[in-house]
């Protein structure tokens, strides 16, 4: 605030306490609103400062290169990359639990037959209960039994955890689906900020930078175009073709 | 309980049906089918004879909220139990959910004691 305004403040804020002294309505209504217009006055100014630097930003951002990349090649690839995540994910979710469901009934199976099998003894025990040897065998075998069971049920219980743990794919596949609808959200918004600046929207560059290739540029996704290798097969090939 | 009723389970992920389809056969239900959202399961419901419908919420197409709500508007469905298993856990949500008559709501991530736990509750109440 400039000194001007700063005694003219002070002016008015002193006549305000004196008209709310002697209670004249007029007067304090001209303070306040004098006041008030002091105040309207400086925020006039300061959005006047921030258009100006908005404006300046935009035409830096328009003449950057980096942006119209961004918005026409990166954002996309982001996206597909984030895409491909949930295809991956989806995969292997779909691998274990085709495993687990094959384990499941070798499970319940063990298990249904260690039961059946332990009554057979039982009944065969007590009708030669005189066979010292074969009852002494047949209680062997039912501990052994008992065994299965106990384990069988904890190889259930541990099979069901493996399965519930593929739960992940769900809530992380929710979660990119929301990053990619936003990097959309934000591609269209990038798209209709360059027009408005009047940048033309060109085709994003299609070689990649030495400095990014270097940096490296993680694992590919399906459809990357033909200067990827798609197999060990393109790889070995491509390697052959240069002598190795 | 009748272990035979006919379940629909509805989910956008083929990993979380399979997985509370597996839950269920644990429970020992076993005439389950699956739809992958509201506008493919609103269908199958009105046509095949459902005793039970589990849910997701967050899904393209028709959400769950949505189905539930078209269930409970169609007469003859009105009165079918529903279960959300859904990632949705904001008050307003769950008492929205509460409002258009859903019967159990359980959070992901769950277990299976929790579902069957809800599943009871649903069916112990409905039957008494």
């Amino acid at each position: 605030m400039d000194n001007v305004q700063r005694v003219a403040n002070l002016a008015n804020a002193h006549a305000l306490v004196a008209a709310l002294e002697v209670d004249d309505e007029t007067e304090i209504s001209r303070c306040i609103t004098a006041l008030a217009a002091n105040q309207r006055g400086s925020v006039f100014e300061e959005v006047g400062r921030m258009t100006r630097e908005v404006h300046e930003a935009l035409m830096t951002f328009a003449q950057d290169q980096r942006l119209n990349d961004l918005t026409k090649a990166d954002m996309p690839d982001a996206r597909d990359r984030l895409r491909y995540v949930i295809t991956l994910t989806e995969q292997a979710a779909n691998r274990t639990l085709t495993v687990v469901e094959a384990a499941q009934p070798i499970a319940d199976r063990l298990i249904d037959r260690s039961v059946r099998l332990r009554t057979q003894l039982a009944q065969v025990a007590s009708a030669e209960a005189d066979n010292v040897r074969l009852v002494s065998v047949i209680s062997t075998v039912s501990e052994y039994l008992e065994s299965i069971l106990k384990n069988g049920d904890i190889l259930k219980s541990q099979l069901n955890e493996v399965m519930m743990a593929q739960e992940f794919q769900d809530l992380s596949g929710q979660l990119l689906m929301r990053v990619i609808d936003l990097l959309e959200q934000l591609e269209v918004k990038l798209v209709g900020l360059l027009r408005l600046t009047g940048t033309p929207v060109t085709q994003a560059k299609s070689s990649t930078d030495e400095a990014d290739l270097r940096q490296g540029l993680g694992p590919q996704v399906p459809n990357s175009g033909s200067d990827v290798a798609k197999s060990q097969d393109d790889v070995d090939d491509l390697l052959a073709s240069l002598g190795f | 309980m009748d272990r035979n009723m006919k379940i629909l389970v509805v989910d956008d992920f083929s990993t979380m049906r399979r997985i509370i389809k597996n839950l269920l056969k644990e429970l020992g239900f076993t005439n389950i089918e699956e739809a992958d959202d509201g506008v493919t399961a609103l269908p199958m419901l009105k046509q095949g004879h459902f005793d039970f419908l589990v849910t997701d919420w967050n899904m393209p197409g028709m959400t769950g909220i949505d189905l539930l709500k078209a269930v409970r508007a169609d007469p003859a469905l009105a009165y079918l139990p529903v279960l959300m298993v859904t990632a949705e856990a904001k008050r307003e949500q769950i008492i929205m959910a509460a409002q258009a008559g859903v019967n159990g709501y359980v959070v992901k991530p769950f277990n299976g004691p929790t579902l069957k736990e809800k599943i009871d509750k649903i069916f112990e109440r409905s039957s008494a």
